[in-house]
């Protein structure tokens, strides 16, 4: 499938004319990770968005004690977003993303790129953080169903 | 564009993290699904919010597959 196929399968970009995902492809690089490689790691800056596009990431917290095992939060397959909070908050990652399948492709957005596009095209802006909004609320909403 | 189903799968009885991803069809329980190495069989599929677009947005609640 070629790039824009894959971002209108991308819920942060439900609503896009087919210009609008055009230019979103154009500032994506995609990169590829081995099983077990480091996507990025918890508290480092968080300057870039990541959109799963084949295989799988999981999210790991590492332990509040040094003893504590790290722990898996969830698993994000294709289509999901990640690094969404660093991008609107400007902290840092709250977790470890690692690769778990042997071939795992992301595209990337680098924040700047991100902002640039977001003021360009103020339509496209309000779409994207709308949609990640959404994305925000659907994790959320996961967790308190998967806690009854 | 066909529907797209974005579904939050998460696991009871064991300590596994689940998953989200999207797919090309609504999860329906009985159904397997394959999460890593391991298979699980869906045992509850709702709706978690109102569609927007192409996308549905679900929430399945997998159990092991002891078959």
């Amino acid at each position: 499938m070629d790039l824009l196929g894959i971002l209108k399968r991308v819920e942060l970009f439900e609503g896009l004319r087919p210009d609008q995902l055009e230019a979103v492809g154009r500032i994506c690089r995609e990169r590829r990770y081995a099983s077990g490689e480091l996507v990025t790691g918890q508290g480092d800056p968080a300057e870039e968005l990541f959109i799963v596009c084949e295989g799988f990431v999981e999210i790991v917290l590492d332990s509040a004690s040094e003893t504590g095992a790290p722990r898996t939060v969830v698993s994000l397959g294709p289509g999901q977003i990640v690094g969404e909070m660093g991008l609107v908050d400007y902290g840092p990652r709250s977790a470890n993303v690692r690769a778990t399948s042997d071939i795992t492709v992301v595209q990337v957005i680098q924040r700047k790129d991100f902002e640039d596009l977001c003021e360009r095209d103020n339509q496209l802006g309000y779409f994207v953080m709308r949609n990640m909004a959404a994305d925000l609320s659907f994790k959320l909403r996961r967790t308190n169903y998967a806690e009854r | 564009m066909a529907a797209i189903y974005k579904v939050s799968y998460v696991v009871t009885g064991e300590d596994h993290p689940g998953a989200i991803l999207n797919v090309d069809h609504m999860p329906e329980v009985g159904e397997k699904v394959e999460l890593g190495r391991r298979r699980f069989v869906v045992v509850e599929v709702f709706e978690l919010v109102p569609p927007r677009g192409e996308f549905h947005f679900l929430h399945a609640t997998l159990a092991a597959d002891d078959e």
